[in-house]
């Protein structure tokens, strides 16, 4: 038994198992096909969660029919039973008055453990470990209520593109996964989130103005056929979901990079998913993170 | 007075820790309830099923067996979000529900042991007893203190209802060992009357020199009643049987799936050599 685990070794420190479980049923995808889905991303995965605090949601039997069954949990603290090669970073939780130890994945063995773990959804802040309470990202979450769609949530994100460069900012976007675009744009981290919050709303403010079916205030949410652009996500520790994570949908939709040329109408989610994400030979979020902007506010 | 003679020689076969560990965390809290008066409590389980258990290991290869749901008619193995509950109205004729639809009737706990009245503990016979829990002052002490000597020394259980999870029981408190405890009781529905079986109707009255003679016998034989007097003596057979065989052979089971991970290791080389590439 100590041979066949040496055996294992050479490749992945990782204690893989159940692999053939079934974890979305209606796309056919067992747990084995997900971890190797992450172990295909993780080139264009780690340079963007490097130093990350992550919050992950498991799902341990799957997604199952996720409207009616409680099927996964949040975890921020790292669970029992971590491997002490896998880096966390303690962060104090006024709320529950002690240390969490958030993991911080920094190499394919974290991320393969993670995908066994059933960690199918994966969330990052918008700030690393190098100073956790400023921002390198600032963050527009584009979330259309039905019946907008993503194609309108489209057209509002290609504004903003517009708005954003005009700023001189290189703005860069991808599908939530669900309905919505993410847009981040990475920056030097020298303000607060209070300040980054401050701007963003702004932002979309003024986007607002410009074109009615954007709100940029959280009350006028839920009023049907309106996109919300949401700033209230560049806070400490608030997080979203990381660039090629799969989502619980009945089709395993993968949060999926994007060249802004693919932003446009008719862009679906349902094209996005497990299958067809590794195949894409674009890198659209490549060297994020050497076009930092020196944000003046 | 005998009770209190019967609880003294109860504490101390405690002391002798024959009695299992009590549990840290409760699994329920609420308050019990007599018209106005509200003591607030902590509900912990009491009852442990301890015996021994053995897991199904495959004879060949010493690997755990798992069960699975299969088809009856297609013979294959099915997932869980195929399963439906089935009600089965006729023999072989069901009518289905989804678990959506159960849950919706379920009762909701609403954290109240209501009592509706008081009865005498001895009436209530042990037939009907189903689990017992120890329940646990929460916030005040006063409440809880008075509510246990009131009831020991009128000798009254407290009748009523409780939803625990989400299943709703008749339930007495009474006092044990000078605390507070739950018992939940069975449904009507679920003990059967023995008069129900025919041969108890038959039953002839004895001579009266033999019913004498065995009355005789009882009380020669009577005594106090000690649980720790009962061991259980396959469990501990079992237990020697295991420690002699822990100094053997033991089976270990591995939890490597060599197969199903060739696949991916197919992967993981070729991702490994692209992260080399990107150093």
């Amino acid at each position: 038994m100590i041979k066949k685990h040496k055996e294992n070794n050479q490749l992945t420190k990782v204690n893989l198992k159940n692999l053939d479980k079934c974890f979305y049923p209606d796309a056919k995808v067992t747990k084995g096909q997900i971890v190797e889905y992450y172990i295909k991303m993780t080139p264009k995965i780690l340079p963007v969660i490097a130093n990350r605090p992550l919050v992950l949601t498991r799902y341990p039997n799957g997604i199952k029919d996720a409207e009616s069954e409680k099927t996964s949990f949040f975890e921020k603290n790292a669970p029992v039973g971590t491997p002490d090669w896998v880096k966390r970073y303690p962060i104090y939780s006024p709320s529950s008055k002690r240390d969490i130890n958030y993991i911080i994945c920094n190499d394919i063995d974290t991320l393969i453990w993670l995908a066994n773990q059933a960690a199918l959804e994966i969330h990052m802040p918008f700030a690393t470990t190098d100073d956790i309470d400023r921002p390198d990202l600032l963050f527009f979450d584009v979330d259309p209520e039905p019946p907008a769609t993503l194609s309108d949530a489209a057209e509002v994100a290609l504004q903003l593109r517009d708005k954003l460069r005009k700023m001189s900012l290189t703005p860069f976007v991808k599908t939530s996964g669900k309905k919505g675009l993410h847009v981040v744009v990475p920056v030097v981290p020298n303000y607060s989130f209070k300040v980054i919050r401050g701007f963003v709303h702004k932002v979309g403010i003024s986007l607002a103005k410009e074109n009615n079916i954007v709100v940029s205030e959280f009350k006028d949410t839920k009023k049907p056929g309106k996109v919300f652009a949401d700033y209230l996500q560049n806070s400490p520790m608030r997080t979203m979901v990381i660039p090629y994570s799969l989502r619980p949908t009945k089709e395993a939709t993968v949060s999926t990079p994007l060249e802004w040329s693919e932003v446009k109408k008719g862009l679906n989610p349902s094209d996005y998913t497990l299958f067809s994400v590794p195949k894409r030979q674009v890198n659209p979020w490549k060297d994020i993170f050497e076009r930092r902007f020196h944000l003046e506010i | 007075m005998e009770q209190k003679n019967q609880q003294a020689s109860m504490e101390q076969s405690q002391t002798e820790k024959t009695s299992a560990p009590a549990p840290r965390r409760s699994i329920w809290s609420g308050s019990i309830t007599i018209g106005l008066v509200n003591v607030p409590v902590k509900l912990y389980s009491m009852i442990y099923n301890k015996g021994v258990t053995f897991h199904f290991l495959h004879k060949p290869d010493g690997q755990p067996v798992k069960y699975v749901k299969m088809c009856t008619k297609e013979n294959k193995i099915i997932p869980w979000n195929e399963v439906v509950r089935g009600y089965e109205v006729s023999k072989n004729e069901y009518i289905t529900f989804e678990k959506k639809e159960l849950d919706a009737i379920k009762p909701e706990s609403d954290k109240r042991f209501r009592i509706s009245k008081f009865v005498d503990y001895f009436s209530v016979d042990p037939v009907y007893f189903d689990r017992t829990y120890a329940l646990l002052p929460d916030k005040s002490k006063e409440a809880y203190g008075l509510m246990l000597r009131a009831l020991e020394r009128t000798n009254k259980a407290g009748a009523g209802r409780i939803t625990l999870r989400t299943k709703e029981y008749p339930a007495l408190l009474h006092t044990y060992k000078g605390a507070l405890v739950l018992t939940t009781l069975r449904y009507a529905y679920d003990v059967v009357d023995p008069r129900d079986f025919e041969l108890i109707g038959q039953l002839e009255d004895p001579q009266k020199a033999e019913l004498d003679l065995a009355v005789k016998i009882i009380s020669d034989l009577s005594g106090d009643f000690d649980i720790t007097e009962f061991k259980d003596s396959y469990m501990e057979r079992v237990q020697e049987l295991v420690n002699q065989k822990v100094k053997g052979e033991t089976i270990t089971v591995e939890k490597q799936p060599e197969v199903e991970a060739k696949g991916l290791m197919v992967a993981l080389r070729e991702t490994l050599k692209q992260l080399e590439q990107q150093k």
